[in-house]
This record gives C-alpha cells, sequence and structure tokens, in this order.
C-alpha cells in the first residue's frame, strides 16, 4: 500500500546486499525487467494490435472469458482484455510523471534548503513536515476533491504528497557533502553553489534518488488507481485500471471484470520493487559512501 | 501540540468551507434544494448562516468547551459518532497490527534465518505481494472467494446477522462479548475480524519483514555475533539473544510510525468491508461535505497521529539503552 | 439504510417512508396493489368537497397509540400544523393550508386556500403521520408557527417513538442498524406477527444475497437485477420482480453555462431521438424495466395515453442538421455519483455517451459527488446531468410542480426557465395544473395526460428506464410487496404456517 511507502528509504538503505550470484535475485531482476519491458511495449502499440476498441460495445455484455473475449465483456459489452492493455496508457504516463515531477520539485527545494540554511531550509523543512503529518490518502483525497475529478488533478494531488520525500532527501545529501574539504576547498576558491550542486551533489545524490523513485513507481501507480477507485481520478469512460476495478465491484458474480485490472495493477507494483531492489544492489549504495 | 492542532482544524474547517460545494443536500435532500423556506431555516438550524469568519469563530469557541456540533447527516453530536465508532476502528487496527508486526517479524527473522534457501524466496515473495497489492482488490477479491465461494469466511460486517451487538461497555464487540460471557458471540466477531485485519495488515507485514530481514541479516554478520557463535552458543540462541533484540531498533521505529498510517489506510478496508468505524465515517462525511464531522474527523486523525508519534518516541526510548543514557 | 431522521416530519427518505409507515400511522393509505385506490388507515371515512378546497376525515374511535392513548383529532391537527411550520423538507406537502379544524375528538378538518384534488394522495404519504402529541411536546417538540427554532426534539426522535403503527422503535445505530419492537398493543386488524423487526445496512448487492441465501436475512431490499438470476431454483427464496414507480432520467439545461445549442427545442428533441432506450435498459437494469414516456411514471395517473420514446438515430441526424449542428458539439455532463433503484449513474451516462456520440455530440463525463453537484446545478447549471425520482405520494401534480417550466418548480430554475419571459417558459402548464388540482375524475386524468405530453414537449426531463424491483424474501414470509405511498408496509408481513 502506497501508505508506507516512506518507508522506502529505511529499507533502501539497510542490510547487506544480495549478490547477482544469488538466484532469488537474478529471478526478480530479469522477471521485472521482462514484465517492465513488456507494459511500455504494451503503452507504445496497443492501438495497433489490440483486438478490440476500448470504448465501443462489441458483442453481448457480461460475456465470461471466451475465445473471442479473452477476459470477457463489462456491463456496457466493452472487451475487457482491450480496455486492461489501455489502461497501461493511462496510469503509467501518470504515476512516471508523478515520480519525475516530484523528484524535480523536491532537488530543486532540497538542495535550496541545503545549501542556503537559515530561514529557507527552516522554510522547506516545515513545509515537509506539514505535508508528511498529514495522511497522505487523505492529502490526495482533499487536494483531488478540491480540484474535482480528473487525471490531471489526481497527478497534482500526487506530486504534493510525494516531493517532500526528495526533498528530504536530496537536502540530507547536501548536508553532508557540504562539509566534505574538498567541497569546502572549491567553494573557497569560488566554485559557485550552481556548480558544486551540479558537479558533487547531484551525481553522488543521483543513485538513492533513482532507487526511490523505481521503488516508489509501483506505488505511484496504486495510487493512482487508489484516487480513481475512490471516483477522484480518471473520468469515465476511460479504461482507467482503479476506475475499471469500481466498475467490477458493482458486478460481483461476474468477477472478470475487476480482476484483470487488478492483476494488471500487481504485476507493475512487483516489478518495480523488483527492480528498485535490484538497482539497489547493482549500484551498492552503501559500498559508495 | 495544541497549536498544532488548532492548524489541523483551522487547515480542515478552510478546505472543507472552500470547496465549492453545497452541503445543504446531505440536510435537506436533493429535491428540497430549490425550496428557499426549507433551505433558509436549513442554514438557521445548522449554523450556514453567518460570514465564514464568523461561523469559524464560533466553531472554535464550542470547541473550547469540547463541543464539535452536531453531525448533519447523523443528526448526533460528533463527539458520541466518533466515540461510538472509535471501538470498531480500533479493534480493526489492533487485529491488522497484529498480523502485521508479529507476522512481519516473524516473516523477515524466519527468511534471515534460511538465507537463500527457498523458504528464503517464498516468504520474501510473500511479503513484497503484500505491498503490491491495491488494498481496496485485494479486500474484493477475497470476500468474492473465501467468502461468497468457498463460504470459509464470514462476509463483511462487525456483528454476525441476526444477532444483537453485546452490551456496550468498552464497545469493542470482542472484549464486550467476554464480558456477556457469551464465547460463542466472541468467536464469531474474532472470525469476523480476521479478513478485514489481514487485507489491513498485508502490506504492512510485508514492509515490516523485509526491514526486520536485513536488520537481522546485518547483525548477524556483525562481530559480536560471531563471537558468540565461535564461543559455541546455540545458533537458536544466538538469534533470539543478540540478533532479535537488536534488530527490535528498526522495528520499532516503523511500528509506532504506522501505527497512525493503520488508521489511514483503514478507510479503504472499513468502505470494503462495512465496517462501521471513523474511517467509513471520515469517507461519509466527506462525500456528503458534513461540516462538522469533518472537522471532527480531522481533529481526531491529528490527534492519533501526534499520540502515536509520542508513543513510538517513548517505547524508542526504552528500548534503546543508548538514548536512555543520554 | 437512507436515514436522514427518526422525527416523522422531518424525515424524507426511502428508508423512512418504510420506518415512518410502521411506527406512525397515516389517516389514509394507497393500496398497494393498486396506486390510485385509497383505503382506510386511521380515519374510517373521508371526502372532499365539490372543488376539492376542503377535505373532511372521521377518525377510527378504537384507534389508540403505543401507549394506550386514544389517538384523537388534536393529534391530527398538531402533528400536520408541525410539518407544515418546520420548514423540513416535507413541509411542502402541506403547502396552500388554510386552516385545520378539530371540531370534534373524532372528526378533521383541512381547509386549502386553492383546490388542491391532490390531498388525498397526499394524506396518505407517511410523511403525514399521526404522532401522539402529549407524548413529543413533553419532549421538546412544538407545533407552532415558530416550530422551526423552537422545537427542540428531533434527537430524543433518534431513541424514542411515540405512533400508533404495528411496531414501535427499538433502538436506532446509524450505519448499522434500525430495531423495530413488536407494538403488542396494536388497535387494527392486522396484527404484527414478528417480536423484533431489524433493518440492517448491508451496502451492496452481493451480500444481501448472500444473507438472504444463508437464511442470514429475510428479506433483501436492494438485490441488483443483475444478480437476482443466481437465485433461481433456490427453494428456500421466494422471488418476484415488480413495477415500480422509480425511475432514473437525464435532464437538459439550456440555460446552464456552454449549453447555448440546447436552447434551440428541436436539438433538445434530436438528443431524445439518440437515445437508445432499449439498449440502456438492457445496459443497466439487464432488461428489467420500462421506457417511460413523460416524467409522471408508468402507473400513475396521466401517464397511460403517452407515447414512448423511441430511437430514430436517422431522424436525430437529420434533425440536427436542420439546426446547422450535423458537425456536433461538445457538452459538460457533470453527474452526482450515484447507484440508484439498480441503476449506476457512471454506467448510465457511459451509455449515453456512446449514444451521442453517433450524432456527433461529445459529452465531457464528470463525476462528483452530491454535495459539488448540488452547487453546480444551482449556480453555473450543468448542460447535460443524470438525476432519479420516487414518489411521495401518489399525486401525479409533485411531478409538475417539481418538473414542469412553471414558476417554483426545480427544473424550471435550473433548466434556466420557469418564470415568466424566459425561452422556456410554459404558462400552459400552470393553466393545465390549476385545472388538473381543481377537477376530478377524468378531466384530471386528461389534465394530467395533456400536462405529461408538454413536459415531453418541453425535452428538459428525459427519462431513461422506470427499473424495476426486485421482491425477495425467505420463502415463508408471507405478504411481501411494494407500496407506492410507503415503500414496504411491515405491517402486512408475516409468516407462512
Amino acid at each position: 500500500m502506497s501508505l508506507l511507502s516512506a518507508e522506502s528509504r529505511i529499507y533502501a538503505d539497510a542490510g547487506p546486499r544480495s549478490t547477482w550470484k544469488s538466484p532469488w535475485r537474478r529471478v526478480t531482476v530479469i522477471g521485472g525487467m521482462i514484465v517492465a519491458v513488456v507494459w511500455l511495449i504494451v503503452v507504445f502499440t496497443v492501438q495497433w494490435w489490440a483486438p478490440y476498441s476500448p470504448l465501443e460495445a462489441v458483442g453481448k455484455r457480461l460475456q465470461p472469458p471466451s475465445w473471442d473475449h479473452w477476459l470477457g465483456t463489462d456491463a456496457l459489452s466493452r472487451d475487457v482484455f482491450t480496455r486492461t492493455l489501455y489502461g497501461a496508457r493511462q496510469t503509467l504516463p501518470v504515476s512516471l510523471a508523478v515520480i519525475v515531477t516530484a523528484v524535480t520539485i523536491g532537488t530543486v527545494l532540497g538542495a535550496a534548503a541545503g545549501f542556503m540554511g537559515g530561514k529557507v531550509d527552516s522554510l522547506v523543512m516545515r513545509l515537509v513536515d506539514v505535508t508528511f503529518a498529514f495522511p497522505p490518502i487523505f492529502l490526495a483525497m482533499a487536494v483531488a476533491a478540491a480540484l474535482g475529478p480528473g487525471l490531471r488533478n489526481a497527478f497534482f494531488a500526487m506530486v504534493i504528497v510525494w516531493w517532500p520525500i526528495y526533498a528530504r532527501l536530496i537536502r540530507g545529501q547536501v548536508m553532508a557533502v557540504k562539509h566534505r574539504d574538498h567541497i569546502q576547498a572549491a567553494m573557497s576558491i569560488g566554485a559557485t553553489r550552481w556548480r558544486v550542486l551540479h558537479k558533487h551533489v547531484l551525481p553522488l545524490s543521483f543513485t538513492p534518488a533513482l532507487i526511490n523513485a523505481t521503488l516508489d513507481l509501483g506505488q505511484v501507480v496504486i495510487l493512482t488507481a487508489t484516487l480513481s477507485f475512490l471516483g477522484l481520478g480518471a473520468k469515465p469512460p476511460s479504461p482507467e485500471w482503479g476506475a475499471m476495478i469500481t466498475d467490477g465491484a458493482q458486478f460481483f458474480y461476474q468477477w472478470w471484470i475487476a480482476v484483470a485490472p487488478g492483476i494488471a495493477i500487481l504485476t507493475v507494483a512487483m516489478a518495480f520493487n523488483f527492480l528498485g531492489d535490484g538497482l539497489r544492489d547493482a549500484l551498492d549504495v552503501r559500498a559508495k559512501r | 501540540m495544541p497549536l498544532l492542532l488548532l492548524g489541523i482544524v483551522t487547515i480542515a474547517f478552510c478546505i472543507s468551507r472552500l470547496i465549492p460545494a453545497n452541503p445543504l443536500t446531505s440536510i435537506v435532500g436533493e429535491r428540497a434544494l430549490n425550496n428557499e423556506k426549507v433551505v433558509a431555516a436549513a442554514k438557521a438550524r445548522w449554523g450556514l448562516n453567518g460570514s465564514l469568519p464568523e461561523q469559524y469563530f464560533i466553531y472554535i469557541k464550542n470547541l473550547l468547551t469540547g463541543d464539535l456540533g452536531t453531525s448533519f447527516r447523523t443528526r448526533q453530536p460528533v463527539t458520541s459518532d466518533l466515540l461510538d465508532r472509535l471501538p470498531a476502528t480500533l479493534e480493526l487496527a489492533a487485529g491488522a497490527l497484529l498480523v502485521g508486526g508479529v507476522g512481519g517479524v516473524a516473516l523477515g527473522a524466519y527468511a534471515a534465518s534460511k538465507k537463500d534457501r527457498p523458504a528464503d524466496h517464498i516468504s520474501r515473495g510473500f511479503a513484497l505481494l503484500g505491498s503490491s497489492l491495491p488494498v481496496f482488490w485485494i479486500g474484493l477479491v477475497f470476500l468474492f472467494v473465501l467468502y461468497a465461494r468457498l463460504g470459509w469466511f464470514p462476509g463483511p460486517g462487525r456483528l454476525p446477522p441476526r444477532t444483537k451487538p453485546p452490551d456496550q461497555v468498552t464497545g469493542f464487540y470482542t472484549i464486550d462479548s467476554l464480558l456477556d460471557g457469551n464465547f460463542t458471540l466472541f468467536r464469531q466477531c474474532l472470525w469476523r475480524l480476521v479478513l478485514p485485519c489481514f487485507v489491513l495488515g498485508w502490506a504492512y507485514m510485508g514492509q515490516l519483514s523485509r526491514l526486520v530481514r536485513a536488520a537481522m541479516l546485518d547483525e548477524i554478520n556483525a562481530d559480536y555475533v560471531r563471537t558468540a557463535r565461535a564461543k559455541g552458543l546455540a545458533e537458536r540462541l544466538v538469534m533470539r539473544r543478540h540478533v532479535l533484540r537488536n534488530a527490535w531498533l528498526p522495528t520499532l521505529t516503523i511500528l509506532g510510525f504506522s501505527f497512525a498510517q493503520l488508521l489511514t489506510a483503514s478507510v479503504l478496508t472499513e468502505t470494503i468491508f462495512q465496517w462501521n468505524g471513523i474511517g467509513s465515517y471520515a469517507v461519509q462525511a466527506a462525500n456528503t461535505l458534513d461540516f462538522p464531522a469533518v472537522n471532527g474527523v480531522s481533529l481526531f486523525a491529528g490527534l492519533a497521529f501526534l499520540l502515536a508519534n509520542l508513543t513510538t518516541d517513548v517505547l524508542y526510548a526504552v528500548a534503546d539503552p543508548k538514548l536512555r543514557l543520554a | 439504510m437512507d436515514v436522514n431522521s427518526l422525527d416523522v416530519s422531518r424525515s424524507y427518505c426511502d428508508t423512512c417512508q418504510i420506518f415512518n409507515t410502521a411506527v406512525y400511522e397515516t389517516l389514509i393509505t394507497v393500496d398497494p396493489a393498486d396506486p390510485n385506490k385509497i383505503l382506510p388507515r386511521l380515519a374510517t371515512s373521508w371526502e372532499g368537497n365539490a372543488d376539492n378546497t376542503v377535505f373532511t376525515f372521521k377518525l377510527d374511535p378504537a384507534a389508540t397509540f403505543a401507549d394506550g392513548s386514544a389517538v384523537e383529532a388534536a393529534d391530527v391537527k398538531w402533528s400536520w400544523e408541525r410539518l407544515a411550520n418546520l420548514n423540513a423538507p416535507a413541509s411542502y406537502l402541506m403547502s396552500g393550508l388554510k386552516s385545520l379544524e378539530a371540531p370534534d375528538a373524532g372528526t378533521v378538518v383541512a381547509t386549502f386556500e386553492a383546490p388542491n384534488s391532490a390531498f388525498l394522495p397526499i394524506a396518505a404519504a407517511s410523511y403525514l403521520g399521526v404522532i401522539n402529541s402529549d407524548v413529543a411536546a413533553e419532549q421538546g417538540a412544538s407545533a407552532a408557527a415558530d416550530a422551526e427554532t423552537a422545537d427542540k426534539a428531533e434527537e430524543w426522535f433518534l431513541a424514542n417513538s411515540a405512533g400508533s403503527g404495528p411496531y414501535t422503535l427499538e433502538s436506532y445505530t446509524q450505519g448499522e442498524s434500525l430495531i423495530l419492537a413488536r407494538n403488542d398493543s396494536y388497535w387494527g386488524p392486522n396484527k404484527p406477527v414478528f417480536p423484533r423487526v431489524t433493518i440492517s445496512q448491508v451496502k451492496d448487492s452481493s451480500s444481501q444475497l448472500q444473507q438472504l441465501q444463508a437464511g442470514d436475512a429475510d428479506i433483501a431490499m436492494q438485490i441488483s437485477l443483475d444478480s437476482v438470476s443466481q437465485l433461481d431454483g433456490d427453494s428456500n427464496v421466494s422471488t418476484s420482480v415488480v413495477d415500480s414507480f422509480n425511475y432514473v432520467y437525464i435532464a437538459l439545461s439550456p440555460g446552464a453555462e456552454g449549453a447555448e445549442n440546447l436552447l434551440d427545442v428541436n436539438v433538445r428533441k434530436a438528443i431524445v431521438k439518440a437515445i437508445d432506450y432499449d439498449g440502456a435498459i438492457e445496459s443497466l437494469v439487464a432488461g428489467k424495466g420500462k421506457k417511460q414516456a413523460s416524467p409522471i411514471p408508468n402507473g400513475f395517473v396521466g401517464s397511460a395515453d403517452l407515447e414512448l420514446p423511441s430511437y430514430d438515430l436517422e431522424g436525430a441526424k437529420q434533425m440536427l442538421s436542420d439546426a446547422g449542428l450535423a458537425d456536433g458539439f461538445d457538452l459538460d455532463a457533470t453527474y452526482p455519483e450515484a447507484n440508484v433503484y439498480g441503476v449506476d449513474f457512471s454506467l448510465m451516462m457511459q451509455k449515453i455517451q456512446q449514444d451521442l456520440v453517433k450524432v456527433n455530440i461529445n459529452l465531457q463525463l464528470t463525476p462528483v459527488q452530491f454535495p459539488e453537484w448540488a452547487d453546480r446545478i444551482n449556480a453555473k447549471g450543468i448542460p447535460v446531468t443524470a438525476v432519479y425520482f420516487a414518489p411521495d405520494h401518489t399525486d401525479p401534480s409533485q411531478y409538475i410542480q417539481y418538473f414542469g417550466e412553471i414558476p417554483g418548480s426545480s427544473w424550471a430554475v435550473r433548466a434556466g426557465g420557469g418564470e415568466a419571459g424566459t425561452p422556456l417558459d410554459n404558462p400552459r402548464e400552470s393553466e393545465l395544473l390549476a385545472t388538473a388540482l381543481a377537477s376530478s375524475g377524468d378531466a384530471r386524468t386528461k389534465a394530467y395526460t395533456d400536462l405529461g405530453q408538454q413536459m415531453i414537449d418541453d425535452a428538459i426531463i428525459v427519462p431513461i428506464v422506470n427499473p424495476q424491483l426486485v421482491l425477495a424474501t425467505a420463502s415463508d414470509i408471507t405478504g411481501m410487496h411494494y407500496s407506492a405511498c410507503c415503500n414496504l408496509d411491515l405491517g402486512l408481513l408475516g409468516l407462512a404456517g
């Protein structure tokens, strides 16, 4: 569940590394990569090979899985398999955009806080604290409710929830390197802050941020679906996974409607968990410190 | 702390009033919305007449006397609404914490002790599954498979059908039924807790077991453990005396932190399992824009968060000798 | 359960109708088998004068409240005046009341300012249930002109009742259960059978179905029309699917922001033609529903002789192209998130969207919660939206008062008309309504039929489906029914054998 993702950085920094020799690591990373690549291919090419249109009625309604409709049809006679595939086009780009935006905002504010210190620092960190004090799902719900439903507003809500994680991370990195001798030296001979940031801090921060981002991507996918499930995400008739589960929940005995999008979410979240873990091992954060 | 609570109430008050929406639907119903007389009467009765600062001032004044106002929807004082529902949520959260906490530590410790063996892989996979599943979806799947199709577990809700709640003492149905000496009801209530607690606790179990496993592996490789092992201490004893005890600290951090998070994750679980607790109350309050209830719930969530943080700090101080000395 | 209040005069909801009918009694009631037939309850006889302005009721001298005291005309007067003066959602039922008299303990006379043929059906509405005025007044209830502020009894009514019905309120836990206990000294002919009736909150249709099949519930009120087939062949359960008087509709508001194209009545009529009603009924309620001609529901006076809407894609395209809109246009369609009478609004709006796209009209669907919807509909307006309606009583006048393009009607204000001089104003409807309220028999039926046709021609309210209703009970329950005035009268239920 996304609510616990603040913890991801705790375990990202804990424990000895499994090595590539470990069969667990090999299987999970390769598996995760395959799943991620498959979904990426789906996102870019689905319009050329999907069996049906995701929005049009085809055949009879509420048909169980069959040869013609691999995952059956929903209440409006739309093909569930097609809709699940198209769902990737809703969820994945938004999730990716959330992470990229959150990382960017977090980096800028975190670096500013770390370098400038004083008032800027305490202002940014106060903001971070306040955001953390609100339970993520409540915050996202409040923002999405205030802005109205829609995937774009859900995006804003999720960025507001996620940026503080990265602000804190980058600030920590800045604070850690700021006092190192070579940085002090560089600054004393007139290197600009921007240069220090660019040359020294960012390369060091990149790895933990990348690992966190990968691990969080799965959680953002879940939160996107959760907001849609609560009616705050994608608007109908778009085949967003969470919204499809909401639709399916009403047709309890037509289980196939809700099962496919759930499994889609599960595969994506799992794949990014695996990849994040693998990335952490491969880049071995701790060894570099 | 009072200041933070005031801040939370103020933010909740502002957000709920600024959303372009009309709470009168939940008071007079959609059809009477265009009836001026009814609307005027309802506004007067429910304190929606004055300007926003006026309303805010009255709200805070009442708050200081312990009056959270009367819910538009239930027509009962918000305080009593919250107190009525608190035991349901606490029962759920405690159960989930038990599943997640005990399950997570056990799973993590077990995985660490079987490092890189099939048992390790299976438990890591199980843990990871928990944190990759959307709570609302797995809740539905469990209900469909384990309740509707197989009938192994009871359906949604806190009480078995055709049963009157036990006499209210604590509001916890499990405890109250014991106090009544009604063991059948106790068993039934406990049984009804299993699915929602598992759904809620699984995600948490996943996070925790990874953490415990990692912490334990760190400890297993630490020098003093190697020494202890070299001294010939039995593996089991090494595990219990040294490894588990030191792995306890990081566990504590996440444990306390998670309690507040569990309370909020219960929003989804309560909705799926028709649990008449604070989580579902919050959702209904938000959906109907029941101002007094929305503010009351926010206040409650803030309080829970602060308390959980405080408890963690205290536990941490107790558990960590270094901190205690300092 | 959608209970908003257990104070009969403040309540206004579907579950309230069941509760009110079980615990309080009205003077007259409606035959569950025929919505247009009135039966005695607290009153043994009733009559209106020739121009429908004065109504006289004679009370049954045997009638007693649950505490044993007699039901007197003063209680009726007090209860009705309280309803009128509370300015609660159901208070509109008493509008136009000039005076209420209780010349003796057994007679009630209601006089209206203008003809009001609707009053007998209204008197059967559960919100006009009679309260034991002595008991309630002791708890702070007031019927005076300032009852709106003076009455302090609402909270008391959440835990107590003071009626004459077959059951009394035992306890109520919001969101969980409403428990009724048998009124052992019930005065009426149908003695209540069950010592206790519990109405439980079971949110979804599938859990209700499970509980019914497992014998954990005796009656399930919301079995979805899609899952009713799951009950086929289960000998422990008896089900029937009956016609209801509820319906869901979409509303077109030419006065809303961004709805200028809808000002042309032919564009609205084209939209009416472009909807595939049979397909919608199949998709939304598994075919278990009916088409409905006008806002007056099937089975009510004035509904019988109107032409049902029909799907005519080519006709719709032709009308749009005549209006110069062959290329189509976009419309905002904000609707409340709801699932009512088994119809999911999201599904319905997606279906309408699929249909309208074929005439190049693109609906932008935005589901919102009811409070947001209410703000939008009454501020900027919403070009296309979806709502539902269940009758408060069995007189058709409520549909004109709410849907007609006449002053004071909700949908006149929302759609952007109603006042004299606005493009949607339909003065003919005001005249016809006055005629209908003053007349009886065939003249009344004719007036309401004409009103139905007027509202069809307005093309503001487009009923999509009049869903049927699943009555599902354990097989040993007798007397299950659906009543137009009261939803379900628990007093009529019994046990076989």
